[in-house]
């Protein structure tokens, strides 16, 4: 069976684990846990006509207290870089985040996510913002952890990149 | 035997599982597998001899890529791999953080259970985060309140903005006598709820805390205490009246001399305003209220006596003049008046309070220090509304009542009035016409746009929130076009958004000049009156293209090439210039706000032939400030635009050398000696 390595990127609290948790066990938390460590769930899906295990490493969010080893990142075969649509500036952190991943990874398939948009009325991410991360390659998909909105897509999506055409 | 007990006690004890590498990515265990190891990786890989360790887990699977790379190339030191969380064959999940070292020569992998911190750690962190996230919470609120509160102010200025405005157009014709009372009455009451509305803005407002380190570093404001007392007997007589209660000034007041405190009228004019609204809620009829000043030592008090129940006895007088305060009987009354007074007053190095009489009623007081001696040749009681036309009119200067009320302009203008709110841009352009001018009316930025392609105008009057294009993006298309068209337009910005912030940004945008709504007619007549250019249809040499071209460059094509014009412009800059920089600044030190526009406006345009879009840009943000009114970052701004012309004076000297004529400073008169 086909076997990939996927890493979950982004600023603390944007939802990295709770769209894991979704994934793996189809259950949400309201409540913000943070995270430490690092954590690894796998998780079959079944693309087109084959089976796909990702293997999903949860990194905990990179900020003042804690910072990514980018050596969590080797052999990945793609990414998530997530950003939570309420806090405009997890978009400008995973931007940065991207780029740095980019120059030292080279280019692998990754799906840049917003997420939380259950959160209708709290979303600070305008259509402008949008059209300027589609503007630089990474056509952004709305996810719901809390929902399950786009989640399977996201993971579908990514696997669908990351496996031989 | 016993040393090695004591060792396997240790390692259980810390938690630690040590591994010695054998290569090709094989591992022993070094003393008994512990338990909690066991619950993670199960007993058949507890019992076996060796364990392929990047099978059992894809974290160290990846760091043992790290952990061979250091045993290979260190002797000493570690290699960590960080925190990771392994779930068990029973589902449980343990924190584990793995080292990689050289021992005796022997490679060692090193696996610790990180439970016992782990805890600790994630309370920490979790404590920290949740505050990094409050804070970005705070900050939104903060955020959602400051464009709030800039949304009503704009939303309040409006309907304010067209009551000014038709008061001011019913001031225009001859009104009946008695009709006379209520549109002043209406003109005062407007302009003291422009004044309360700055006063909401100025308390409220994130440009606070600048706003008391910029009042801080200035010279403070001068006013006649006694003046605003009987300002605020006379705007409030009408109201006290209808509800039968007597107002008054203290009989024992001396009107005859100036009572000079620190502080600025129009708010000492607000806080009498408060105190008196106070006293008429709570003056039964046929009592009397009385407003005074009086010696209080080093201090000027001012007070408001009235005759009603007295202080309520739920509150401490302190609180009364606390945020938010009420009283039980004051239901629906946010007590921010009274705040507003203590801020006000303590910030001017005064105090305030409130106490029953002895004599029954309450006295509402404060106290301000005295005005210091230099500044009593300027003291004041500025911008207060007149009582009456008359005094309105020697105010403004215009002819006096009873006749015409707005005076013609000294020239007739074409102004274009650009404005989205219909009822605003027609009495704009109504008085406008009554000053003379000839207008037209467009409704966004993009008609505005439109009319100057096919018009000449001499100033447009520029609204800034306008659908399909605001003020200031059509201020910038127009700066845009003016680069290839070699005019300038004279462009005015109107504004219901009353901040510093906001003056900047229009500034910054390209306009000339900023009002912010309600504006008074009279200065709305004073602002363009003297931003139009001299003669009608005048070209204005703009700023260069280019930020790069040097003086010598612009000059030459301000001269067309001659270069015999180019010397004569260069020397008679550098012969005058001295003069012009010696009045802005006079007029800086003077605080003299009109000075301050006429000669920015007059050194902009001659500095503008050379480009020098920088020293250009100082003389019109000084020439702005002086029309605002608002000198605050004047110096500043004048070092800015000395340092820019002394760039400017040197590369004219060099093209002024070149005719071998030099610009010679004016002499001083000198006594020619009698010849004897």
């Amino acid at each position: 069976m086909i076997q990939k390595k996927i890493c979950m990127l982004g600023s603390f609290s944007v939802g990295k684990t709770s769209l894991v948790r979704r994934v793996i066990t189809s259950e949400f938390n309201e409540k913000y846990h943070t995270s430490i460590g690092v954590k690894v769930d796998k998780k079959i899906f079944r693309v087109g006509d084959q089976d796909v295990t990702l293997v999903l490493w949860d990194i905990y969010g990179e900020d003042a207290f804690q910072k990514m080893q980018m050596s969590y990142l080797r052999g990945m075969s793609g990414y998530f870089m997530v950003a939570d649509g309420t806090r405009r500036q997890t978009v400008d952190v995973a931007l940065a985040l991207q780029q740095k991943v980019a120059e030292a990874m080279g280019a692998i398939p990754f799906v840049f996510l917003l997420n939380k948009c259950d959160l209708a009325d709290q979303w600070e991410v305008d259509p402008d913002d949008e059209k300027n991360i589609s503007a630089r390659g990474l056509t952004p998909l709305r996810t719901s952890a809390k929902t399950g909105e786009n989640v399977e897509e996201a993971f579908v999506r990514l696997a669908l990149a990351m496996l031989p055409k | 035997m016993e040393a090695n007990a004591i060792f396997e006690s240790f390692l259980a004890e810390q938690g630690l599982a040590l591994f010695e590498y054998l290569g090709k990515g094989s591992f022993r265990p070094i003393g008994s597998f512990p338990s909690w190891l066991k619950q993670i990786w199960g007993e058949e890989t507890a019992r076996a001899k060796t364990v392929v360790l990047a099978e059992r887990s894809p974290f160290l699977q990846n760091f043992l890529l790290d952990a061979e790379q250091f045993w290979n190339n260190k002797s000493s030191g570690a290699a960590n791999s960080g925190n990771w969380i392994e779930r068990g064959v029973d589902g449980v999940e343990t924190p584990l953080e793995a080292s990689a070292l050289r021992l005796d020569g022997k490679k060692i992998l090193l696996i610790r259970n990180f439970s016992s911190a782990f805890a600790e750690q994630t309370q920490w962190l979790q404590t920290a985060r949740d505050s990094v996230l409050d804070h970005e919470q705070l900050l939104r609120e903060i955020q959602k309140k400051e464009i709030l509160l800039h949304c009503i102010i704009h939303d309040l200025s409006q309907p304010l903005s067209a009551m000014r405005g038709c008061f001011n157009c019913l001031t225009i014709g001859d009104l009946p006598p008695d009709l006379k009372p209520f549109v002043e009455t209406g003109q005062r009451e407007s302009y003291r709820q422009e004044q309360m509305i700055r006063g909401v803005l100025e308390a409220f407002s994130g440009d606070l805390p600048a706003q008391k380190k910029s009042q801080a570093n200035e010279p403070p404001a001068t006013a006649d205490l006694a003046a605003c007392a009987r300002h605020a007997v006379r705007n409030f007589s009408a109201a006290f009246a209808e509800k039968r209660v007597r107002l008054q000034l203290d009989p024992k007041l001396d009107v005859s001399r100036q009572w000079l405190s620190v502080g600025d009228a129009p708010r000492i004019d607000r806080i009498f305003g408060n105190f008196l609204e106070n006293a008429m809620r709570y003056s039964p009829q046929n009592t009397t209220v009385t407003v005074g000043v009086e010696e209080k030592g080093a201090l000027l008090a001012a007070f408001v006596d009235d005759q009603g129940p007295g202080l309520p006895t739920d509150q401490s007088t302190g609180k009364l003049f606390a945020l938010f305060a009420k009283g039980k009987d004051r239901p629906g009354k946010a007590g921010l008046g009274l705040y507003f007074c203590k801020m006000t007053v303590e910030r001017w190095g005064g105090r305030i309070g409130a106490e029953t009489r002895p004599s029954g009623g309450s006295r509402f007081w404060f106290c301000l220090p005295r005005a210091p001696i230099s500044s009593l040749a300027s003291a004041a009681e500025p911008n207060l509304p007149a009582a009456n036309a008359q005094e309105e009119a020697a105010q403004q200067g215009v002819a006096s009542p009873g006749k015409r009320r707005v005076g013609k302009a000294p020239r007739s203008l074409r102004i274009l009035v650009a404005d989205d709110t219909e009822i605003n841009r027609e009495l704009a352009m109504e008085l406008l016409k009554a000053r003379g001018h000839s207008t037209v009316g467009v409704a966004d930025g993009r008609q505005a746009l439109a009319a100057l392609e096919n018009a000449r105008f001499d100033v447009v009057l520029m609204d800034e929130v306008m659908p399909e294009m605001n003020g200031l993006e059509a201020t910038r298309a127009i700066r845009q076009k003016e680069l290839a068209s070699g005019r300038h337009q004279v462009i005015i910005g109107l504004s219901g958004n009353a901040t510093k912030e906001d003056e900047k940004r229009c500034i910054e945008a390209g306009e000339d000049a900023y009002l912010s709504k309600p504006f008074d007619m009279h200065k709305l007549f004073q602002i363009i009156e003297s931003s139009a250019p001299e003669t009608a249809g005048e070209i204005i040499v703009p700023p260069p293209t280019t930020s790069s071209d040097s003086v010598a460059a612009h000059l030459a094509r301000s001269a067309a090439g001659s270069k015999k014009l180019m010397q004569s412009l260069a020397i008679s800059f550098l012969a005058d210039a001295p003069k012009r920089i010696a009045n802005i600044q006079s007029a800086i030190a003077q605080t003299n706000a009109e000075l301050l526009a006429t000669t920015a406006h007059a050194l902009k345009g001659s500095v503008a032939i050379f480009g020098a879009a920088k020293a250009v840009a100082a003389a019109r943000n000084l020439e702005a400030m002086g029309r605002a009114g608002n000198l605050e970052g004047a110096a500043g701004e004048f070092c800015t635009l000395e340092n820019e012309l002394s760039g400017v004076k040197r590369e004219l000297l060099a093209i002024g050398a070149k005719s071998g004529k030099k610009s010679r400073p004016p002499r001083p008169a000198t006594r020619k000696k009698r010849g004897k």
